[in-house]
Protein backbone atom coordinates (compact mmCIF):
# COMPACT_ATOMS: atom_id res chain seq x y z
CA UNK A 1 0.00 0.00 0.00
CA UNK A 2 1.72 2.95 -1.02
CA UNK A 3 0.09 6.56 1.06
CA UNK A 4 1.26 9.40 -0.54
CA UNK A 5 0.80 12.75 1.06
CA UNK A 6 0.07 15.18 -1.80
CA UNK A 7 -1.45 18.56 -2.48
CA UNK A 8 -5.22 18.41 -2.53
CA UNK A 9 -6.42 17.15 -5.33
CA UNK A 10 -8.22 19.48 -8.09
CA UNK A 11 -10.80 16.36 -8.86
CA UNK A 12 -12.14 14.04 -6.35
CA UNK A 13 -14.58 11.10 -6.27
CA UNK A 14 -15.49 8.99 -3.70
CA UNK A 15 -17.16 6.35 -3.61
CA UNK A 16 -19.41 7.47 -6.44
CA UNK A 17 -22.32 5.06 -7.58
CA UNK A 18 -24.49 6.06 -11.12
CA UNK A 19 -28.29 4.97 -11.79
CA UNK A 20 -29.27 5.01 -14.96
CA UNK A 21 -33.46 5.06 -15.26
CA UNK A 22 -33.17 4.01 -11.51
CA UNK A 23 -32.39 0.87 -12.57
CA UNK A 24 -29.05 0.13 -13.82
CA UNK A 25 -25.80 0.35 -11.61
CA UNK A 26 -23.61 1.35 -14.43
CA UNK A 27 -20.71 2.49 -11.83
CA UNK A 28 -20.66 0.68 -7.89
CA UNK A 29 -18.41 3.06 -5.92
CA UNK A 30 -15.80 4.58 -7.90
CA UNK A 31 -12.59 6.96 -6.17
CA UNK A 32 -10.51 9.00 -8.69
CA UNK A 33 -8.36 11.51 -6.90
CA UNK A 34 -6.34 13.83 -10.28
CA UNK A 35 -4.20 16.01 -8.36
CA UNK A 36 -3.73 19.44 -9.48
CA UNK A 37 -1.45 19.50 -12.86
CA UNK A 38 -1.00 15.77 -13.55
CA UNK A 39 -2.11 13.30 -16.15
CA UNK A 40 -4.24 10.59 -14.96
CA UNK A 41 -5.83 8.04 -16.88
CA UNK A 42 -9.00 5.85 -16.51
CA UNK A 43 -8.30 2.41 -18.25
CA UNK A 44 -10.43 -0.57 -18.97
CA UNK A 45 -12.08 -2.74 -21.36
CA UNK A 46 -15.36 -1.91 -23.21
CA UNK A 47 -18.69 -1.26 -20.85
CA UNK A 48 -16.09 -1.06 -17.43
CA UNK A 49 -17.84 2.16 -16.71
CA UNK A 50 -15.01 4.40 -18.12
CA UNK A 51 -17.33 6.96 -19.78
CA UNK A 52 -20.04 6.49 -17.05
CA UNK A 53 -16.98 8.57 -14.86
CA UNK A 54 -16.49 11.04 -16.67
CA UNK A 55 -20.22 11.81 -17.37
CA UNK A 56 -20.74 11.90 -13.54
CA UNK A 57 -17.59 14.26 -13.64
CA UNK A 58 -19.19 16.42 -15.88
CA UNK A 59 -22.19 16.67 -15.54
CA UNK A 60 -23.65 14.72 -18.57
CA UNK A 61 -25.52 12.08 -17.01
CA UNK A 62 -28.23 13.96 -16.62
CA UNK A 63 -28.95 13.99 -20.53
CA UNK A 64 -28.52 10.22 -20.61
CA UNK A 65 -30.92 9.96 -17.74
CA UNK A 66 -28.70 8.53 -15.51
CA UNK A 67 -27.82 10.13 -12.14
CA UNK A 68 -25.35 10.30 -9.47
CA UNK A 69 -27.07 7.66 -6.55
CA UNK A 70 -23.97 7.91 -4.15
CA UNK A 71 -21.12 9.10 -3.61
CA UNK A 72 -20.03 12.51 -3.69
CA UNK A 73 -17.83 14.82 -6.10
CA UNK A 74 -15.58 17.53 -5.35
CA UNK A 75 -13.39 20.15 -7.45
CA UNK A 76 -11.37 22.42 -5.74
CA UNK A 77 -13.07 21.38 -2.85
CA UNK A 78 -16.76 22.43 -3.61
CA UNK A 79 -18.86 19.74 -3.63
CA UNK A 80 -20.66 19.63 -7.26
CA UNK A 81 -22.54 16.60 -7.49
CA UNK A 82 -26.03 18.01 -8.62
CA UNK A 83 -24.28 20.99 -10.73
CA UNK A 84 -25.43 21.77 -14.56
CA UNK A 85 -23.15 20.88 -16.73
CA UNK A 86 -22.53 24.09 -18.15
CA UNK A 87 -21.86 25.38 -14.75
CA UNK A 88 -19.22 22.52 -14.28
CA UNK A 89 -17.65 24.05 -17.56
CA UNK A 90 -17.66 27.55 -15.96
CA UNK A 91 -16.21 26.20 -13.05
CA UNK A 92 -13.69 24.67 -14.77
CA UNK A 93 -14.11 21.18 -16.08
CA UNK A 94 -14.40 20.42 -19.53
CA UNK A 95 -15.51 17.10 -21.09
CA UNK A 96 -14.54 15.90 -24.21
CA UNK A 97 -17.33 13.41 -25.20
CA UNK A 98 -16.35 10.13 -27.19
CA UNK A 99 -16.48 9.72 -30.90
CA UNK A 100 -15.05 13.13 -31.71
CA UNK A 101 -18.63 14.95 -32.00
CA UNK A 102 -17.48 18.29 -33.54
CA UNK A 103 -20.35 20.36 -35.25
CA UNK A 104 -20.48 18.99 -38.61
CA UNK A 105 -21.98 22.07 -40.14
CA UNK A 106 -19.86 24.66 -38.52
CA UNK A 107 -16.28 25.87 -39.68
CA UNK A 108 -13.34 24.84 -37.17
CA UNK A 109 -13.44 28.33 -36.47
CA UNK A 110 -16.84 28.52 -35.59
CA UNK A 111 -16.77 26.12 -33.67
CA UNK A 112 -13.98 27.55 -31.66
CA UNK A 113 -16.44 30.22 -31.04
CA UNK A 114 -19.62 28.20 -30.09
CA UNK A 115 -17.46 27.19 -27.49
CA UNK A 116 -16.24 30.39 -25.85
CA UNK A 117 -17.71 31.55 -22.91
CA UNK A 118 -20.43 33.83 -22.77
CA UNK A 119 -18.64 36.21 -21.00
CA UNK A 120 -15.07 36.32 -22.85
CA UNK A 121 -14.15 39.00 -24.95
CA UNK A 122 -13.39 39.27 -28.50
CA UNK A 123 -9.61 39.52 -28.37
CA UNK A 124 -9.53 37.12 -25.46
CA UNK A 125 -11.29 34.80 -27.79
CA UNK A 126 -8.99 35.36 -30.89
CA UNK A 127 -5.66 34.76 -28.56
CA UNK A 128 -7.30 31.81 -27.33
CA UNK A 129 -8.04 30.81 -31.35
CA UNK A 130 -4.26 31.42 -31.98
CA UNK A 131 -3.24 29.70 -29.27
CA UNK A 132 -5.03 26.43 -30.32
CA UNK A 133 -4.05 26.46 -34.15
CA UNK A 134 -0.45 27.04 -32.68
CA UNK A 135 -1.36 23.50 -30.76
CA UNK A 136 -2.73 22.08 -33.50
CA UNK A 137 -1.81 23.46 -37.31
CA UNK A 138 -3.51 21.37 -39.45
CA UNK A 139 -6.74 23.17 -37.95
CA UNK A 140 -5.72 26.49 -38.66
CA UNK A 141 -4.83 25.17 -42.36
CA UNK A 142 -8.49 24.40 -42.68
CA UNK A 143 -10.30 26.86 -40.40
CA UNK A 144 -13.47 27.58 -42.79
CA UNK A 145 -13.49 24.70 -44.25
CA UNK A 146 -16.95 22.96 -43.25
CA UNK A 147 -15.75 20.39 -39.79
CA UNK A 148 -17.96 18.08 -41.35
CA UNK A 149 -15.31 16.90 -44.29
CA UNK A 150 -12.20 16.65 -42.10
CA UNK A 151 -10.39 13.81 -41.12
CA UNK A 152 -11.04 12.16 -38.01
CA UNK A 153 -7.61 12.98 -36.86
CA UNK A 154 -8.69 17.31 -37.84
CA UNK A 155 -12.17 16.33 -36.23
CA UNK A 156 -10.66 15.04 -32.48
CA UNK A 157 -8.15 17.56 -32.36
CA UNK A 158 -10.99 20.12 -33.37
CA UNK A 159 -12.84 18.40 -30.35
CA UNK A 160 -9.85 19.13 -28.24
CA UNK A 161 -9.40 22.74 -29.36
CA UNK A 162 -13.10 23.08 -28.66
CA UNK A 163 -12.88 22.12 -25.18
CA UNK A 164 -9.71 24.57 -24.66
CA UNK A 165 -11.90 27.69 -26.07
CA UNK A 166 -14.14 26.28 -22.51
CA UNK A 167 -9.88 27.42 -20.25
CA UNK A 168 -11.04 24.66 -18.62
CA UNK A 169 -8.44 23.82 -15.39
CA UNK A 170 -9.22 19.88 -15.77
CA UNK A 171 -9.39 18.44 -19.02
CA UNK A 172 -11.88 15.21 -19.48
CA UNK A 173 -11.18 12.93 -22.92
CA UNK A 174 -13.21 9.84 -23.80
CA UNK A 175 -10.93 7.83 -25.86
CA UNK A 176 -9.10 9.90 -28.02
CA UNK A 177 -7.29 7.75 -29.90
CA UNK A 178 -10.36 5.76 -31.11
CA UNK A 179 -10.62 4.52 -34.91
CA UNK A 180 -7.16 6.69 -35.18
CA UNK A 181 -3.72 5.72 -37.27
CA UNK A 182 -1.28 5.03 -34.55
CA UNK A 183 0.97 8.25 -35.66
CA UNK A 184 -1.80 10.46 -35.31
CA UNK A 185 -2.48 8.83 -32.02
CA UNK A 186 0.82 9.85 -31.02
CA UNK A 187 1.11 13.34 -32.68
CA UNK A 188 -2.60 14.01 -30.33
CA UNK A 189 -0.96 12.49 -27.17
CA UNK A 190 2.48 14.99 -27.80
CA UNK A 191 0.45 17.85 -27.87
CA UNK A 192 -2.23 16.84 -24.86
CA UNK A 193 1.44 16.09 -23.20
CA UNK A 194 2.63 19.74 -24.22
CA UNK A 195 -0.55 21.46 -22.83
CA UNK A 196 -0.48 19.73 -19.65
CA UNK A 197 3.32 20.66 -19.43
CA UNK A 198 3.01 24.48 -20.30
CA UNK A 199 -0.02 25.62 -19.07
CA UNK A 200 -0.64 23.27 -15.92
CA UNK A 201 -3.60 21.60 -17.16
CA UNK A 202 -4.98 18.94 -15.43
CA UNK A 203 -6.06 16.15 -17.74
CA UNK A 204 -8.38 12.39 -17.02
CA UNK A 205 -7.93 10.95 -20.12
CA UNK A 206 -10.12 7.83 -20.57
CA UNK A 207 -8.20 5.43 -22.81
CA UNK A 208 -8.58 1.57 -24.39
CA UNK A 209 -5.29 2.14 -26.04
CA UNK A 210 -3.11 1.53 -22.45
CA UNK A 211 0.16 1.38 -24.33
CA UNK A 212 -0.36 4.92 -25.54
CA UNK A 213 -1.78 6.66 -22.75
CA UNK A 214 0.50 5.23 -20.34
CA UNK A 215 3.64 6.54 -21.89
CA UNK A 216 2.34 9.82 -20.99
CA UNK A 217 0.02 9.62 -17.58
CA UNK A 218 1.60 9.92 -14.35
CA UNK A 219 -0.62 7.99 -12.98
CA UNK A 220 -4.12 5.41 -13.51
CA UNK A 221 -6.75 3.57 -12.72
CA UNK A 222 -8.17 0.35 -13.44
CA UNK A 223 -11.77 0.26 -13.83
CA UNK A 224 -13.21 -3.42 -14.82
CA UNK A 225 -17.13 -3.69 -14.11
CA UNK A 226 -17.85 0.06 -12.49
CA UNK A 227 -15.67 -0.88 -9.69
CA UNK A 228 -11.53 0.77 -9.79
CA UNK A 229 -9.49 -2.68 -9.31
CA UNK A 230 -5.90 -1.18 -9.54
CA UNK A 231 -4.41 1.86 -8.86
CA UNK A 232 -0.70 2.92 -9.10
CA UNK A 233 1.58 4.80 -10.86
CA UNK A 234 2.34 4.59 -14.79
CA UNK A 235 5.56 2.21 -14.30
CA UNK A 236 4.45 0.21 -11.57
CA UNK A 237 0.90 -0.38 -13.84
CA UNK A 238 3.18 -1.26 -17.21
CA UNK A 239 4.83 -3.72 -14.86
CA UNK A 240 2.33 -5.56 -13.78
CA UNK A 241 2.21 -8.83 -14.98
CA UNK A 242 -2.28 -8.78 -15.26
CA UNK A 243 -1.83 -5.36 -17.16
CA UNK A 244 0.93 -6.66 -18.99
CA UNK A 245 -1.46 -9.59 -20.17
CA UNK A 246 -4.80 -8.06 -20.18
CA UNK A 247 -3.99 -4.88 -21.68
CA UNK A 248 -0.72 -4.94 -23.10
CA UNK A 249 -0.95 -7.56 -25.25
CA UNK A 250 1.95 -9.61 -23.35
CA UNK A 251 5.53 -8.34 -23.25
CA UNK A 252 7.90 -10.34 -23.44
CA UNK A 253 8.09 -13.41 -25.88
CA UNK A 254 5.97 -16.60 -24.57
CA UNK A 255 7.61 -20.35 -24.40
CA UNK A 256 5.06 -22.12 -25.60
CA UNK A 257 6.05 -25.15 -24.09
CA UNK A 258 5.17 -23.75 -20.67
CA UNK A 259 2.29 -22.35 -22.08
CA UNK A 260 -0.97 -22.93 -19.79
CA UNK A 261 -3.92 -24.26 -21.75
CA UNK A 262 -6.64 -22.60 -20.17
CA UNK A 263 -7.45 -18.91 -20.65
CA UNK A 264 -6.82 -16.77 -17.18
CA UNK A 265 -9.24 -15.40 -15.46
CA UNK A 266 -8.92 -11.52 -14.42
CA UNK A 267 -9.16 -13.27 -10.55
CA UNK A 268 -10.14 -9.57 -9.56
CA UNK A 269 -13.68 -9.96 -10.85
CA UNK A 270 -14.91 -12.87 -8.53
CA UNK B 1 -50.94 36.66 -73.81
CA UNK B 2 -50.45 40.42 -72.12
CA UNK B 3 -47.15 40.89 -70.97
CA UNK B 4 -47.67 43.87 -68.60
CA UNK B 5 -50.41 41.43 -67.41
CA UNK B 6 -47.74 38.67 -67.20
CA UNK B 7 -45.50 40.27 -65.28
CA UNK B 8 -47.99 41.74 -62.71
CA UNK B 9 -48.99 38.66 -61.65
CA UNK B 10 -45.04 37.70 -60.98
CA UNK B 11 -44.61 40.73 -59.46
CA UNK B 12 -47.61 40.62 -57.49
CA UNK B 13 -47.21 37.03 -56.92
CA UNK B 14 -43.28 37.61 -55.35
CA UNK B 15 -44.63 40.26 -52.95
CA UNK B 16 -47.17 37.75 -51.71
CA UNK B 17 -44.28 35.08 -51.70
CA UNK B 18 -42.24 37.32 -49.43
CA UNK B 19 -45.41 37.48 -46.63
CA UNK B 20 -45.14 33.46 -47.13
CA UNK B 21 -41.65 34.29 -46.15
CA UNK B 22 -42.10 36.18 -43.39
CA UNK B 23 -44.14 33.93 -41.76
CA UNK B 24 -41.27 31.07 -43.44
CA UNK B 25 -38.65 32.64 -41.61
CA UNK B 26 -40.12 31.81 -38.15
CA UNK B 27 -40.27 27.97 -38.89
CA UNK B 28 -36.29 28.55 -40.19
CA UNK B 29 -35.07 30.01 -36.77
CA UNK B 30 -36.64 27.16 -34.70
CA UNK B 31 -35.33 25.08 -36.93
CA UNK B 32 -31.96 26.02 -37.11
CA UNK B 33 -31.62 26.26 -33.34
CA UNK B 34 -32.60 23.23 -32.80
CA UNK B 35 -33.65 20.70 -35.31
CA UNK B 36 -37.40 20.53 -34.61
CA UNK B 37 -40.02 21.68 -37.19
CA UNK B 38 -42.32 23.90 -35.13
CA UNK B 39 -46.06 23.12 -36.14
CA UNK B 40 -47.09 25.71 -33.79
CA UNK B 41 -45.69 28.55 -35.79
CA UNK B 42 -49.39 29.37 -37.25
CA UNK B 43 -50.56 29.20 -33.95
CA UNK B 44 -48.17 31.77 -32.48
CA UNK B 45 -48.65 34.13 -35.42
CA UNK B 46 -52.39 33.73 -35.08
CA UNK B 47 -51.36 34.63 -31.20
CA UNK B 48 -49.42 37.68 -32.11
CA UNK B 49 -51.78 39.25 -34.32
CA UNK B 50 -54.60 38.98 -31.32
CA UNK B 51 -51.85 40.19 -28.93
CA UNK B 52 -51.82 43.45 -30.77
CA UNK B 53 -55.42 43.69 -31.22
CA UNK B 54 -56.07 43.35 -27.82
CA UNK B 55 -53.62 46.24 -27.22
CA UNK B 56 -54.19 48.26 -29.86
CA UNK B 57 -58.26 47.98 -30.26
CA UNK B 58 -58.74 46.76 -26.95
CA UNK B 59 -56.87 48.74 -24.22
CA UNK B 60 -56.42 51.53 -26.25
CA UNK B 61 -52.96 51.66 -27.21
CA UNK B 62 -51.94 53.52 -30.38
CA UNK B 63 -50.51 51.15 -32.91
CA UNK B 64 -46.74 52.40 -32.90
CA UNK B 65 -46.26 51.19 -29.37
CA UNK B 66 -48.85 48.55 -28.95
CA UNK B 67 -46.81 46.42 -31.70
CA UNK B 68 -43.57 46.54 -30.26
CA UNK B 69 -45.39 45.99 -26.67
CA UNK B 70 -46.63 42.75 -28.21
CA UNK B 71 -43.43 41.92 -29.35
CA UNK B 72 -42.14 41.57 -26.00
CA UNK B 73 -45.07 39.85 -24.56
CA UNK B 74 -44.32 37.38 -27.24
CA UNK B 75 -40.80 37.16 -27.15
CA UNK B 76 -41.57 35.94 -23.30
CA UNK B 77 -44.09 33.74 -24.65
CA UNK B 78 -41.68 31.87 -26.52
CA UNK B 79 -39.39 31.63 -23.54
CA UNK B 80 -42.06 30.48 -21.94
CA UNK B 81 -43.06 27.58 -23.99
CA UNK B 82 -39.71 26.47 -23.89
CA UNK B 83 -39.64 26.26 -20.17
CA UNK B 84 -43.11 24.58 -19.70
CA UNK B 85 -43.34 22.39 -23.34
CA UNK B 86 -40.00 21.40 -24.61
CA UNK B 87 -37.47 21.34 -21.27
CA UNK B 88 -38.30 18.12 -20.71
CA UNK B 89 -38.42 16.58 -24.32
CA UNK B 90 -34.47 17.57 -25.08
CA UNK B 91 -32.67 15.13 -26.21
CA UNK B 92 -36.12 13.06 -26.72
CA UNK B 93 -36.89 11.55 -30.24
CA UNK B 94 -37.96 14.31 -32.66
CA UNK B 95 -41.27 12.93 -33.39
CA UNK B 96 -42.27 13.74 -29.87
CA UNK B 97 -41.24 17.37 -29.59
CA UNK B 98 -43.06 17.27 -33.04
CA UNK B 99 -46.38 15.75 -31.40
CA UNK B 100 -45.44 18.69 -29.02
CA UNK B 101 -45.66 21.55 -31.13
CA UNK B 102 -48.83 19.99 -33.12
CA UNK B 103 -50.04 20.17 -29.61
CA UNK B 104 -49.58 23.66 -28.62
CA UNK B 105 -50.80 24.99 -31.93
CA UNK B 106 -54.18 23.05 -31.31
CA UNK B 107 -54.16 24.70 -27.68
CA UNK B 108 -53.34 28.33 -29.02
CA UNK B 109 -56.07 27.60 -31.48
CA UNK B 110 -58.95 26.49 -28.74
CA UNK B 111 -57.29 29.73 -26.36
CA UNK B 112 -57.67 32.37 -28.84
CA UNK B 113 -61.20 31.09 -29.75
CA UNK B 114 -62.18 30.99 -25.96
CA UNK B 115 -60.62 34.75 -25.29
CA UNK B 116 -61.61 36.31 -28.54
CA UNK B 117 -64.52 34.04 -30.08
CA UNK B 118 -64.05 33.22 -33.88
CA UNK B 119 -65.67 36.37 -35.49
CA UNK B 120 -62.68 37.65 -37.74
CA UNK B 121 -61.63 41.28 -36.52
CA UNK B 122 -59.37 43.70 -38.64
CA UNK B 123 -56.47 44.84 -38.07
CA UNK B 124 -56.98 48.59 -39.19
CA UNK B 125 -53.17 49.20 -39.33
CA UNK B 126 -53.86 52.09 -42.07
CA UNK B 127 -52.35 51.15 -44.72
CA UNK B 128 -53.89 53.10 -47.71
CA UNK B 129 -55.48 50.51 -50.18
CA UNK B 130 -55.15 53.13 -52.71
CA UNK B 131 -53.99 51.33 -56.09
CA UNK B 132 -50.36 51.61 -56.41
CA UNK B 133 -49.05 51.85 -60.09
CA UNK B 134 -45.60 51.19 -60.87
CA UNK B 135 -45.12 52.24 -64.43
CA UNK B 136 -48.69 50.05 -65.81
CA UNK B 137 -48.13 47.35 -63.11
CA UNK B 138 -50.73 47.61 -60.11
CA UNK B 139 -49.16 46.80 -57.09
CA UNK B 140 -50.83 46.34 -53.17
CA UNK B 141 -49.32 48.92 -50.48
CA UNK B 142 -49.57 46.27 -47.71
CA UNK B 143 -48.22 43.61 -49.94
CA UNK B 144 -45.64 45.84 -50.62
CA UNK B 145 -44.94 46.81 -46.91
CA UNK B 146 -45.14 42.99 -45.76
CA UNK B 147 -42.15 42.75 -48.46
CA UNK B 148 -39.99 45.20 -46.97
CA UNK B 149 -40.25 43.79 -43.28
CA UNK B 150 -39.71 40.51 -44.54
CA UNK B 151 -36.58 41.48 -46.08
CA UNK B 152 -35.87 43.30 -43.18
CA UNK B 153 -35.72 40.47 -41.11
CA UNK B 154 -34.11 38.39 -43.31
CA UNK B 155 -30.90 40.88 -43.45
CA UNK B 156 -31.47 40.90 -39.20
CA UNK B 157 -31.32 37.17 -38.76
CA UNK B 158 -28.80 36.48 -41.57
CA UNK B 159 -26.31 39.00 -38.97
CA UNK B 160 -27.92 37.29 -36.14
CA UNK B 161 -26.71 34.01 -37.21
CA UNK B 162 -23.37 35.15 -37.80
CA UNK B 163 -22.81 36.80 -34.12
CA UNK B 164 -21.69 34.60 -31.13
CA UNK B 165 -24.65 33.45 -30.03
CA UNK B 166 -25.94 33.02 -33.41
CA UNK B 167 -23.16 30.24 -34.13
CA UNK B 168 -23.96 28.29 -30.89
CA UNK B 169 -27.57 28.51 -31.61
CA UNK B 170 -26.14 26.67 -34.76
CA UNK B 171 -24.14 24.50 -32.71
CA UNK B 172 -27.13 23.17 -30.51
CA UNK B 173 -28.87 22.02 -33.55
CA UNK B 174 -25.57 20.23 -35.06
CA UNK B 175 -25.04 18.40 -31.29
CA UNK B 176 -27.01 18.60 -28.19
CA UNK B 177 -24.81 16.53 -26.65
CA UNK B 178 -21.92 18.66 -27.72
CA UNK B 179 -23.31 21.42 -26.90
CA UNK B 180 -23.89 20.38 -23.13
CA UNK B 181 -20.15 19.32 -22.82
CA UNK B 182 -18.77 22.47 -23.69
CA UNK B 183 -20.97 24.74 -21.53
CA UNK B 184 -23.69 25.82 -24.39
CA UNK B 185 -26.93 26.33 -22.67
CA UNK B 186 -28.96 24.26 -24.52
CA UNK B 187 -32.25 25.00 -22.66
CA UNK B 188 -31.45 28.74 -23.21
CA UNK B 189 -30.50 28.43 -26.84
CA UNK B 190 -33.36 26.68 -27.66
CA UNK B 191 -35.67 29.01 -25.73
CA UNK B 192 -34.40 31.97 -27.15
CA UNK B 193 -34.73 30.85 -30.94
CA UNK B 194 -38.94 29.89 -29.67
CA UNK B 195 -38.83 33.45 -28.53
CA UNK B 196 -37.40 35.01 -31.90
CA UNK B 197 -39.51 33.33 -33.77
CA UNK B 198 -42.75 34.52 -31.63
CA UNK B 199 -41.96 37.79 -32.44
CA UNK B 200 -41.23 37.13 -35.74
CA UNK B 201 -44.83 35.99 -35.66
CA UNK B 202 -46.26 39.40 -34.08
CA UNK B 203 -44.61 40.67 -37.40
CA UNK B 204 -46.29 38.07 -39.93
CA UNK B 205 -49.68 38.19 -38.01
CA UNK B 206 -49.67 41.90 -38.27
CA UNK B 207 -49.25 42.06 -41.45
CA UNK B 208 -51.47 38.47 -42.72
CA UNK B 209 -54.50 40.21 -40.45
CA UNK B 210 -54.03 43.29 -42.43
CA UNK B 211 -54.45 41.48 -45.21
CA UNK B 212 -57.19 38.42 -44.15
CA UNK B 213 -58.72 39.90 -41.00
CA UNK B 214 -57.84 38.15 -37.95
CA UNK B 215 -59.06 35.11 -36.95
CA UNK B 216 -58.15 31.49 -36.26
CA UNK B 217 -57.81 30.98 -40.14
CA UNK B 218 -54.56 32.92 -39.77
CA UNK B 219 -52.46 29.85 -38.38
CA UNK B 220 -53.49 27.94 -41.29
CA UNK B 221 -50.83 29.72 -43.06
CA UNK B 222 -48.69 27.43 -41.28
CA UNK B 223 -49.18 24.82 -44.75
CA UNK B 224 -48.08 27.82 -47.25
CA UNK B 225 -45.12 28.47 -44.69
CA UNK B 226 -44.10 25.32 -43.75
CA UNK B 227 -44.19 24.55 -47.94
CA UNK B 228 -41.78 27.12 -48.46
CA UNK B 229 -39.63 25.99 -45.43
CA UNK B 230 -39.51 22.82 -47.01
CA UNK B 231 -38.80 24.54 -50.37
CA UNK B 232 -35.65 26.80 -49.10
CA UNK B 233 -34.31 23.83 -47.39
CA UNK B 234 -35.78 24.58 -43.53
CA UNK B 235 -32.30 25.88 -42.35
CA UNK B 236 -31.56 28.33 -44.52
CA UNK B 237 -33.24 31.95 -43.66
CA UNK B 238 -32.09 32.76 -47.81
CA UNK B 239 -34.05 30.05 -48.99
CA UNK B 240 -36.74 30.61 -47.13
CA UNK B 241 -36.41 33.91 -49.08
CA UNK B 242 -36.16 32.66 -52.23
CA UNK B 243 -38.73 29.90 -51.99
CA UNK B 244 -41.19 32.44 -51.13
CA UNK B 245 -40.55 34.03 -53.72
CA UNK B 246 -40.46 31.46 -56.38
CA UNK B 247 -43.93 29.84 -54.27
CA UNK B 248 -45.83 32.59 -54.51
CA UNK B 249 -44.92 33.59 -58.48
CA UNK B 250 -45.82 30.34 -59.18
CA UNK B 251 -48.82 30.13 -57.43
CA UNK B 252 -49.96 33.21 -58.83
CA UNK B 253 -49.23 32.83 -62.45
CA UNK B 254 -49.93 29.12 -62.74
CA UNK B 255 -53.40 29.56 -61.14
CA UNK B 256 -53.87 32.27 -63.50
CA UNK B 257 -53.34 29.36 -66.43
CA UNK B 258 -54.85 26.25 -64.64
CA UNK B 259 -58.09 28.52 -63.22
CA UNK B 260 -60.13 28.44 -66.30
CA UNK B 261 -59.33 24.88 -67.30
CA UNK B 262 -59.95 22.86 -64.08
CA UNK B 263 -62.91 25.73 -62.97
CA UNK B 264 -60.95 27.55 -59.85
CA UNK B 265 -59.14 26.17 -56.71
CA UNK B 266 -55.90 25.19 -58.33
CA UNK B 267 -54.03 27.71 -56.00
CA UNK B 268 -53.94 25.10 -53.59
CA UNK B 269 -53.13 22.54 -55.79
CA UNK B 270 -49.96 24.47 -56.59
CA UNK B 271 -48.59 24.57 -53.35
CA UNK B 272 -49.27 20.87 -52.83
CA UNK B 273 -47.52 20.20 -55.45
CA UNK B 274 -44.42 21.90 -55.09
CA UNK B 275 -44.39 20.95 -50.90
CA UNK B 276 -44.55 17.04 -52.49
CA UNK B 277 -42.02 17.29 -55.51
CA UNK B 278 -39.77 18.91 -53.44
CA UNK B 279 -39.65 16.17 -50.45
CA UNK B 280 -39.48 13.66 -53.41
CA UNK B 281 -36.70 15.14 -55.40
CA UNK B 282 -35.26 17.24 -53.70
CA UNK B 283 -36.03 16.71 -49.69
CA UNK B 284 -32.81 19.15 -48.32
CA UNK B 285 -34.50 21.81 -50.67
CA UNK B 286 -32.80 24.35 -52.09
CA UNK B 287 -30.40 25.98 -49.66
CA UNK B 288 -30.67 23.28 -47.19
CA UNK B 289 -27.96 21.73 -45.69
CA UNK B 290 -27.20 17.87 -46.67
CA UNK B 291 -26.06 15.76 -43.84
CA UNK B 292 -22.53 14.98 -44.11
CA UNK B 293 -21.15 11.56 -44.95
CA UNK B 294 -17.91 11.39 -45.36
CA UNK B 295 -16.73 8.26 -47.45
Amino acid sequence: MQEKVKAQPILSMNSVEVLYDNVMLAIKGVSVQVPKGEMIALLGSNGAGKSTTLKAISGLLKAERGRVSRGEIKFEGTDMTGMLAQNRVDMGICHVIEGRRVFEHLTPDENLTAAAPTGMSRSVLSAEKEKIYAYFPRLAERRNSLSGYLSGGEQQMLAIGRALVTQPKLLMLDEPSLGLAPFLVAEIFGILKKINEEEGMSVLLVEQNALAALEIVSEGYLIENGRVVMNGTAEALKSNSDIQEFYLGGGEGTDFHNVKHYSRRKRWLS
Amino acid sequence: MDWIFLSELAINGALTGLLYSLFAIGLVLIYKASSVPNLAQGGLTMVGAYVVLALSHDAGLPLWLAIPLAAVIMFGLGFGIERVALRRLAGRPVVMILMMTLGLDIFLRGTTLAIWGGTSRSMELGVSYDPLFLGDIFVSRIHLVGAGVAIGLFVAFMLFFRSRTGIKLRAIADDYMASWSVGISVERGVGLSWALASVVAVAAGVIWGEIQGVDQALSLLLLKGLTVAVLGGLDSILGAVVAGIILGIIENVGSDFLDPLVGGGSRELIVAAVLILTVMIRPHGLFGRHDIERV
